[in-house]
């Protein structure tokens, strides 16, 4: 008793002793935050005869003491863009997209391992905690590799950058001095406390040292949010500067710069889409598993991890298009020349390409929900009506990637007699897109409320009211978000936008309305037959690959068009970019980029699972034939 | 069930004869009408209309005994939707789009015929046949498609490579994003802050709504609304002003521009792309008054970069009008097409 006593109080003094050095770098930092503000500003009093030199910011418009030195302007030649035989602009960016794929996807998997570690320690059941904490080891394992991975190419970036583009970084670096070494300091926070966490999971298995050890993934995820967050504020700066005045010239509030218009919606944004992204890698990580098991019990557990990892970064994939909204509706109110060039102007094709893919995500998702069914004896009651959704994506899917301004040769356009087609040209504008994404979203809503209950036939009282409650609703939703699409066209353009908000609202009514309203009317319902797991067809398993690759492709292509918007600036407004690659790639040269990244970015990772294949292999197996309909047992201890 | 499934089957039997009589020619594209202002979700509804109606074919065929297989009716469906986008929609559809929608189409087919095991067993097991070529016919198909595919797509490969003459495709960028202020006869204006300055009530002051509540109804005709005719003497105000407007209009703009405002003047075709049109949803009732004042007044030598290819004729209207009728002809415009100009509030 008192040896588990001593250990308690050894473990939470630990912990403790955790969080105090953690913290450690921003106090450490916090008098280089003062000195930021106060001694560049005493020199600068010097140097004038004790005149203080003030300048108006910006953005927040408020008046400060000119603590930094402009922003230079640079001109193309060695000492400003310094070279090798090639663009300078394809290799940052190459290093820049790398470094955020893996770093996208060390700070999403924590977050899983976090949730699912959790769901294993409140689960009751003990075969199914167990499973839960495998899981949650399994994807830290993964993310282990990926992490070092991400380091090295954080080192590629920072030598990227200081050897073709020194003035800029140093005039970035410059700006965000204050921070910069809390920065690097929270790394190596982040990077303890990962391998605490990691090789303790055997030490810290059991009773209150397992909660101590989820805690510890709380603090992981904290520090890794914060990292991403800092990460964030240097873009928000470069697209809509704040902090600083016309010239560029710091004005000693570090928060000023880093609270930019557009960093809270780009912190938004970015950790919904790596949550979706991390979910759709170890997805496809579960995939490729899956389709390379020799037993069955292999395949079960494969599928099911597979099941999770999809499920949970389509969770977060659901509410990302409403992000994005607020990010562009952030974007406009910032910059209206911005909002133009990226919806309306130069980048516009580049959003239809986008919506292709969100487009391929949504359908690869059902498309996965319904072949997920076949393994669920007394689904098939759903198979029939599965044309039905089929047809309700595929409309939805087509307003939504339909151009406004269509490629069309000369001799097309004169036989449309314009250029805007008369018919399908109405479904190129954002209140049919609303539309149409929000169609797709409730129909994926409706692939998951069936696949809930594909096994199981409800057994409360009110079962068949329920029911009829529940088809009434979806059919209510459907009406209500078509009809608001047609009402857009018929009223004024700052209403139309406003519409997107009840739309939106019927989508999320939908999927948390029907989705607890499910799972009550399931509660102890009638199982027609268990889940087999790793009886699922191997399209399923293509479907899943598919999803992570347009994961993928889709975080290339809207970092290219974020970057892209700030056209021939270094930073918005600010510092101009002079070197000889200040203008826009083609769309041809920018999707043969993006390939070339997510493909580098799969051969990489692919790299990465083998080595993750190569520690489990070590671990004899014993080879038993899966049980059908069995729980998935996890294959490997650690 | 079995009586509404016979309808669905009439349905789709009359929907098959119309457009097979379309793409042969006997029946025009527009024997039923795409009604304007509801083009969009009409097209939608005919859609859906087929797909019942092929549902309650099947069903009929599969009660009768004469089921079709999962494998022509994936195809079929396909195939027919690509007629459909072909010869019943028009104007014509560019080639771009209806490539976008066949491979949608495609891969909504795809997805429905591998729903479920059974389903995709279903589908390829004609695949499968010709592959393992058992019977007779099998093989000789098997041969003719070994044959026939690679002339099929080297036919392909030499079509897409073969120079063309016609003119190549031109990606333009038809609303660049505006500048942050233009200056026009001297005065800059900021184009995000400025007003119409005749956008007012018959006192004088500015008032968008009372406006709003006096342009033309959308939808068919565009009619204008009761005591709403600007070419009534007695109005003060917005109306007023819209009639100045409609004059400046028509002595200057509606050669190319056309009468009705959608892009289809006297001169219209001349130019490579046409002329705006109004009336689309996509133009004007996208952008802010000031957005138009300022395309208007600088024409398309005033074109910014990111304009490319800069093709437009448009003179610079300054050059040709003062500040004020350019305020009062944006105003005709937005009366006119019955829309609203974008506002940020």
């Amino acid at each position: 008793m008192g040896l588990l006593a001593g250990k308690r109080v050894f473990s939470i003094m630990a912990l403790c002793m955790m969080v105090s050095l953690l913290l450690l770098p921003i106090v450490v930092a916090l008098p280089s935050l003062a000195i930021g503000e106060e001694a560049p500003a005493g020199d600068a009093a010097k140097k004038d005869g004790d005149k203080v030199e003030k300048g108006r910011d910006v953005y927040y418009k408020t008046e400060g003491i000119v603590v930094g030195a402009p922003a230079p302007k640079t001109v193309d030649g060695p000492r400003d863009y310094p070279r090798y035989n090639f663009e300078s602009r394809v290799l940052l960016w190459f290093a820049n997209q790398q470094h955020l794929y893996y770093g996208s996807f060390v700070l999403a998997v924590p977050i899983f391992c976090m949730i699912i570690e959790f769901m294993g320690v409140v689960t009751k059941d003990k075969a199914l905690a167990k499973r839960y904490d495998q899981l949650a080891y399994d994807f830290i394992k993964i993310s282990l590799t990926a992490y070092s991975l991400t380091a090295i190419l954080g080192g590629i970036l920072i030598f990227t950058f200081l050897t073709l583009y020194p003035a800029f970084f140093s005039y970035l670096s410059g700006i965000f001095r204050p921070v910069m070494h809390i920065y690097a300091l929270m790394f190596v926070a982040e990077s303890g406390t990962l391998y605490i966490y990691y090789y303790g999971w055997d030490k810290m298995k059991e009773g209150f040292l397992k909660w101590i050890h989820l805690s510890m993934s709380v603090i992981l995820n904290i520090i890794g949010t914060l990292l991403m967050f800092l990460a964030n504020s240097w873009i928000g700066f470069m697209m809509s500067p704040a902090g600083v005045d016309e010239q560029g010239r710091y004005l000693g509030n570090i928060w000023h710069v880093i609270h930019t218009a557009l960093w809270n919606p780009l912190n938004l944004h970015r950790i919904l889409g790596n949550m979706a992204f991390g979910g759709g890698v170890v997805a496809a990580y579960a995939a490729y598993k899956f389709l390379a098991s020799k037993t069955d019990e292999d395949r079960a557990h494969y599928d099911w991890m597979g099941y999770i990892a999809m499920a949970l970064g389509v969770a977060f994939l659901i509410p990302l298009p409403f992000a994005g909204y607020w990010l562009m509706r952030e974007v406009y109110a910032y910059r209206q020349q911005m909002g133009i060039t990226l919806m309306g102007g130069l980048l516009a094709w580049l959003f239809i390409i986008q919506a292709t893919m969100i487009g391929i995500l949504f359908l690869s998702t059902n498309y996965y929900l319904w072949q997920a069914m076949g393994r669920m004896r007394g689904a098939e009651k759903y198979q029939r009506y599965i044309k039905y959704l089929v047809f309700i994506l595929a409309c939805g899917y087509m307003v939504f990637i339909t151009p406004h301004t269509m490629v069309m040769t000369p001799a097309e356009l004169k036989a449309m007699g314009g250029q805007q087609h008369p018919v399908l040209g109405n479904y190129g504008v954002m209140s049919a897109k609303n539309g149409g994404i929000n169609v797709i979203i409730t129909t994926t809503v409706l692939s998951f409320v069936w696949y809930m209950r594909g096994n199981k036939v409800s057994t409360v009282s009110w079962a068949k009211f329920g029911n009829i409650f529940m088809g009434i609703f979806f059919a209510c939703a459907y009406f209500n978000i078509i009809f608001l699409a047609v009402y857009g066209y018929y009223i004024p353009a700052n209403v139309r936008v406003g519409l997107s908000v009840p739309q939106v609202a019927t989508t999320l009514s939908c999927l948390f309305f029907m989705f607890a309203l499910n799972s009550v009317m399931m509660k102890g319902a009638k199982q027609l037959g268990p889940i087999e797991w790793g009886k699922i067809s191997a399209r399923s398993q293509y479907a899943l690959i598919m999803l992570a690759t347009a994961f993928t492709w889709m975080m290339g292509l809207m970092g290219y068009i974020r970057s892209s918007v700030r056209l021939f600036w270094h930073v918005n407004e600010i510092m101009r970019d002079n070197s000889p690659w200040a203008y826009t790639h083609t769309v041809g040269f920018a999707a043969n980029m993006i390939s070339f990244n997510v493909l580098f970015f799969w051969i990489t990772i692919l790299f990465v699972f083998w080595l993750g294949s190569l520690g489990a292999k070590k671990v004899p197996v014993e080879s038993k034939a899966g049980i059908p309909g069995s729980i998935p047992q996890p294959i490997a201890s650690h | 069930m079995k009586a509404l499934m016979s309808l669905g089957a009439l349905i789709g039997v009359a929907g098959l004869l119309l457009l097979g009589g379309m793409v042969l020619d006997v029946v025009p594209s527009t024997y039923i009408r795409l009604v304007e202002g509801y083009m969009p979700i009409q097209m939608l509804l005919e859609v859906a209309c087929y797909v019942i109606g092929f549902t309650g074919l099947s069903y009929t065929l599969n009660a009768m005994g004469m089921a079709i297989p999962r494998f022509w009716q994936g195809i079929g469906f396909w195939v027919f939707f690509l007629l459909y986008l072909k010869y019943r929609m028009y104007p014509p559809i560019p080639f771009s789009v209806r490539a976008m929608y066949g491979t949608v189409s495609l891969v909504a087919v795809f997805m429905w015929v591998s729903a479920s095991e059974e389903d995709w067993q279903k589908f390829k097991q004609p695949i499968m046949n010709v592959l393992d070529a058992q019977t007779g016919g099998n093989r000789l198909l098997r041969y003719l498609y070994l044959v026939l595919l690679p002339i099929l797509i080297g036919g392909f490969s030499f079509n897409a490579m073969m120079p063309k003459s016609e003119e190549p495709i031109e990606l333009r960028t038809v609303h660049p994003a505006p500048p942050a202020s233009t200056k026009v006869h001297g005065k800059t204006y900021t184009l995000q802050t400025s007003q119409n300055p005749y956008r007012v009530n018959p006192e004088g002051k500015y008032d968008q709504e009372f406006s709003n509540a006096n342009i033309v109804e959308q939808g068919m005709g565009r009619l204008m609304k009761p005591n709403a005719n600007p070419w009534d003497d007695k109005n003060q105000g917005y109306l007023k002003y819209v009639r100045e407007g409609g004059e400046i209009f028509y002595q200057n703009c509606h050669f190319c521009h056309g009468d009705n405002l959608n892009g289809r003047g006297l001169h219209a075709f001349a130019f490579n792309p046409i002329p705006a049109n109004f009336t689309d949803p996509g133009t004007i009732a996208q952008l802010q008054e000031t957005f138009i004042f300022w395309r208007v007044s600088k024409g398309g030598i005033g074109l910014p970069n990111e304009g490319f290819p800069w093709a437009s004729v448009m003179p610079p209207w300054e050059q040709h009008l003062t500040v004020d009728e350019i305020w009062k002809v944006v105003l005709f415009e937005y009366w006119h097409t019955g829309y609203y100009p974008r506002t940020w509030d």
